[in-house]
């Protein structure tokens, strides 16, 4: 992240300080279960952070992303299958596996992307339902059995841990990958579709290009996570890896935090995993999740536009009016 | 050919398909009309269903006659959650994603308040005449799928007549085709809006006790009957009430023939399938919209 | 001044003594007495929410009735249950939560098959023992030591004993064409084994052989299909809400064959309680039954009347209830909370539970369990093998009312 970023030299220590810290968390011997916990908040970072590159910068709601999780699962795990890999192997798999997920997003892309608002949003919908249950019906993908895969046969600590670098890394490239296209001629084009596609086109804007780049892109990093996600959890079914609800939830955690900015679901994914595992652990299971509702009513009556939104108008707003108190 | 098993199939997709129309024209109405994405919706229905199947049980009210004490109370309901809940983000730039976020919300809260209430187990709907049929022929009709299709036909009907007809209908949909205009005329555009939603809401009862009638619920039943809701919606042309119900008896038409020639595990993939098609091919639905 | 320094010296010294002593005692008796901590997650809202609630009571019962009798090796039991919503993925984080971070003695079965595949992979690795339903046959073949079925919810041995049963039917009585319908899932795979082996053995033609996604839209064609090409044994594999509507329309269209086997719709309470007399003569399997006459099965019984006022207690209470009893007998046997040493003591002994007694292989199942159960004015009764018989069976069934 270089210095047209915008970013001060000091704000640049600190987060290199900050990813340093997380780099070395796994290997200082905390329980496994913080590893696997922060495994899975790095991938709902990954998951809702590629989805604003479509959703949040174009404005074209795909509720159908977790379809691209589960297709880089499942070329993973297919792929260790077919050519007999080792787990080790295995586990770079999840590259090709993220270009699968990567062709298809431009397959289905091309004719979906034609759509706008909420009809792209249900037709995305129901690419994952026909995928799911494509795989579901087939036996030669494992059907309804599900696949198992082999597991590292590492001490848990270990294995545990290289996910978890593995997966930070996957998030950080994420990260910056959204963070480059906010900042560059593309995402600025990408911004132009969202305010009105017909005034872009006038505007000598290739938008079909730009939108079905973005929306390959934004397929690419799910599937990686997909693959990952397969060799950490050696057990991969229809009902696990395109669960329609981690689809429904990377849109809300991208929103709640605020879609216009890259690390805006970076900042919805960590708070809403956090909350809700701060939920489960100390309150009711059906209070837990009624407090949960109550949450994204809140969030959304006052802060509609995402929280990261409404701390950038009060950030400009107070310093405003301290002037006014001062004058 | 095996024509009993077409037309039985038919027969029955097409009662089932008015059921999930019943279900659908609130949500449809919404949307088209109001830009706002009612994920709750079908939650709604689900209190209708409860709140039916308890009063049966305890009273041995019918399920249809309870609609007379669900049908105002969820349109009263439905108004508080205007007032209160969806008009507060009417002025956000995207009322449809803040619409969706915030009704997610209740949906949580609503299905896991039916889950302290009524428990997890599965419930049926088990009335005298549950399993009456009358024959036609060799073709059988159950008198619970009639009566679903004779609900929907009814609700359908009393929703466009609303709209059509009545003094309050015809201000919402002036309200919303030129809100400025509107009020320029006198239309209280809140108190309108908040008619609209708790008629939308009440319509989701009505179609809540009907697929009660059809299927077992559970608490976490509503996040099935959504999908169904998109369905119709989307094929039917959002905001359109006629579209909707013919949506839903086409999707009941393509599940019945399919069931018929299809293996049945391929069954929901033809239907997403072809409703990828109806999106691709008249992304405006199958209908043209109106409203 | 100086005795009297003494005094005060000798008298702090003595109430140090004594406090320290008293402290010390608090502390042995503590250790003594601090709970057993058993851990792990249940799907207590969402998908699976009314099973996972079963499960927990069950359990819950369990460590109620062992707290009574004086704990586990004298220590009380105390259970640290997650709601993990019917998330497979929350499910596996939970499990590593209640090892790594609650540290917890032991560890209890989650539900449903999926979460217990995907967990049984990482208990192994932590070196935890796990009782529960399993993953059917397949999770049991992936070479874990540490995962038992105790029992096990296996699909692969539902039918075995109506298939047994029927075998004892006289040839010219038994169905002749099966109509077989069949969940998309871990579970509906897993019936559909022993269904293809067994109507092969007895000479029933299987004529429809089909496979449905969840949710089923409809039962009607599937009856109408079957009524047609004259299937007059009907399996319908599946869970609760296809099982009602299939029954609902064999009752509506007037499909009557000679024998309907479901696969777990009918095993929940809400069976009878919600079909009526229409839930009636349907065959089904299972793994434990309320009216074995194995030692315990009286006192869960009573316990559900008093507080649920259900006859008989469901499958997944007792469920809950004889994995806890597995795992307690695996550490009672061990004298440890050593997870090796327990799972070595299950696997070389014998455990009695109100399933009957059971013996683990070396995937940690028991030998193949039988038990066919009908529905009899509202009631799972036992109907093989003959000597658990607790009814004699109807068949055919009759007519509908």
């Amino acid at each position: 992240m270089g210095q047209d970023s915008g970013w001060s030299k000091r704000t640049l220590l600190l987060v290199i300080v900050f990813i340093s810290c997380v780099t070395i968390f796994p290997w200082l011997g905390p329980p496994v279960y913080f590893i696997s916990f922060a495994f899975n908040v790095f991938i709902y970072i990954t998951l809702a952070t590629s989805w604003n590159i479509i959703g949040g910068y174009t404005g074209y709601l795909s509720f159908g992303h977790v379809a691209f999780f589960g297709i880089g699962a499942y070329a993973a795990a297919i792929f260790g299958m077919w050519f007999g890999l080792s787990p080790a192997l295995n586990i770079l798999a999840s590259i090709p596996a993220g270009l699968v997920s990567m062709l298809l997003a431009i397959l289905v892309g091309y004719p979906c992307l034609r759509l706008r608002g909420p009809y792209f949003a249900v037709i995305t919908l129901c690419f994952a339902f026909v995928t799911e249950l494509t795989i579901r019906n087939l036996d030669f993908l494992g059907g309804a059995d599900g696949l198992w895969l082999k597991g590292l046969a590492l001490p848990i600590e270990v294995s545990r841990s290289i996910f978890f670098e593995l997966m930070l890394v996957l998030t950080l490239v994420t990260l910056f990958v959204a963070n480059r296209i906010e900042k560059s001629k593309f995402g600025s084009g990408l911004r132009a579709i969202k305010e009105d596609e017909e005034v872009a086109q006038t505007m000598a804007i290739n938008t079909p290009k730009l939108k079905i780049t973005a929306f390959a892109i934004s397929a690419f990093f799910p599937g990686v996570a997909g693959g990952l996600y397969a060799c950490y959890l050696t057990y991969i079914h229809p009902d696990i890896v395109f669960d329609v609800n981690v689809s429904i939830l990377i849109v809300l955690m991208a929103l709640f935090g605020g879609g216009a900015f890259w690390f805006g679901p970076l900042v919805g994914a960590t708070i809403l995993t956090f909350v809700n595992e701060g939920l489960s652990t100390f309150v009711k299971a059906e209070y837990a999740r009624i407090i949960y509702g109550c949450l994204f009513i809140i969030v959304i009556i006052f802060m509609p536009n995402g929280i990261l939104e409404f701390a950038k108008t009060r950030m400009v707003k107070k310093p405003a009016k301290f002037e006014a108190a001062v004058k | 050919m095996n024509l009993v098993l077409v037309f039985q199939s038919l027969i029955s997709g097409i009662m089932m398909g008015a059921v999930y129309a019943l279900l659908g024209i609130g949500f449809s109405l919404t949307w088209g009309v109001m830009k706002v994405i009612n994920v709750s919706h079908a939650t709604f229905g689900l209190i209708a269903a409860f709140v039916a199947y308890t009063l049966f049980k305890v009273f041995g009210m019918d399920p249809v006659a309870s609609l007379a004490v669900t049908l105002p109370s969820l349109f009263g309901l439905g108004c508080l959650v205007y007032w209160f809940l969806i008009n507060p983000i009417t002025r956000a730039k995207a009322v449809i994603v803040s619409s969706m976020i915030l009704t997610f919300g209740i949906a949580i809260i609503l299905e896991n308040l039916i889950l302290l209430v009524w428990g997890a187990d599965p419930r049926l709907l088990t009335t005298s005449y549950t399993n009456k049929v009358f024959a036609i022929g060799p073709l059988y009709f159950q008198y619970p799928r009639v009566l679903g299709f004779l609900m929907a036909v009814v609700g359908v009907t009393a929703i466009q007549l609303f709209l059509k007809r009545t003094l309050t209908g015809k201000a919402v949909r002036a309200a919303w085709q030129q809100s400025e205009a509107s009020q320029l005329c006198g239309i209280n555009l809140k108190k309108i809006s908040m008619i609209t939603f708790g008629l939308a809401v009440a319509s989701a009862g009505a179609g809540g006790v009907g697929m009660a009638m059809l299927y077992s619920f559970e608490p976490h039943s509503h996040n099935l009957w959504l999908i169904y809701l998109f369905l119709v919606v989307i094929v039917g042309g959002v905001g359109n009430i006629l579209g909707a119900a013919a949506g839903g008896m086409l999707i009941g038409v393509i599940t019945g023939l399919s069931m018929a020639f299809l293996p049945y595990q391929w069954i929901n993939v033809l239907t997403f399938g072809l409703l990828m098609l109806i999106l691709i091919f008249r992304p405006h639905g199958l209908f043209r919209s109106e409203v | 001044m100086t005795s009297r320094r003494k005094g005060f010296i000798t008298m702090s010294g003595k109430l140090l003594g004594t406090i320290l002593m008293v402290l010390l005692m608090c502390w042995t008796v503590n250790a003594a007495e601090k709970p057993i901590v058993i851990g792990g997650s249940l799907p207590l809202t969402g998908q699976f929410a009314e099973t996972g609630q079963w499960i927990e009571r069950g359990m819950k019962f369990w460590a109620k009735e062992t707290n009574e009798k004086g704990g586990l090796l004298g220590r009380p039991v105390e259970f640290k249950i997650y709601d993990d919503e019917s998330n497979v993925n929350k499910a596996v984080t939970y499990a590593e939560k209640a090892i790594t971070v609650d540290k917890v003695d032991l560890l209890f079965g989650g539900y449903p098959g999926t979460a217990a595949r995907a967990v049984m992979p990482v208990v192994e690795k932590h070196k935890f023992v796990y009782v529960s339903m399993g993953g059917h046959m397949k999770s049991f073949e992936q070479g874990y030591t540490y995962s038992f079925g105790g029992p096990p919810l296996m699909g692969e041995w539902w039918y075995e004993g109506f298939f047994q049963w029927l075998e004892t039917v006289p040839a010219d009585q038994r169905p002749k064409r099966a109509a077989v319908y069949t969940m998309n899932n871990p579970i509906g795979a897993s019936l559909t084994e022993s269904i293809i082996i067994w109507t092969k053995k007895l000479g029933i033609e299987i004529a429809i052989d089909e496979k449905y996604n969840l949710p089923l839209p409809d039962a009607t064609p599937l009856i109408v299909k079957a009524k047609q090409m004259d299937c007059d044994l009907l399996c319908s594999n599946g869970v609760f809400a296809d099982g009602v509507m299939t029954i609902r329309a064999a009752k509506a269209l007037g499909y009557n064959p000679k024998a309907i086997v479901q696969g777990i719709g009918s095993v929940v309470p809400a069976w009878s309680k919600e079909l009526g007399p229409d839930g009636d003569y349907v065959f089904s399997g299972t793994s434990l039954h309320d009216k074995l006459k194995f030692p315990g099965n009286d006192k869960l019984n009573a316990f559900v009347k008093k507080e649920y006022q259900i006859d008989g207690y469901p499958m997944y209470f007792g469920f809950g209830y004889v994995w806890m009893q597995t795992l307690s007998q695996g550490v009672e046997g061990a004298k440890s909370l050593d997870q090796t040493k327990i799972r070595d003591w299950l696997k070389s002994n014998k455990v009695d539970t109100i399933a009957g007694p059971m013996k683990f292989t070396d995937k940690g199942i028991p030998d193949p369990i039988n038990f066919c159960t009908q529905v009899i004015n509202g009631h799972a009764e036992l109907i093989w093998p003959p000597e658990v018989r607790t009814a004699n069976p109807v068949y055919p069934k009759p007519a509908w009312k």
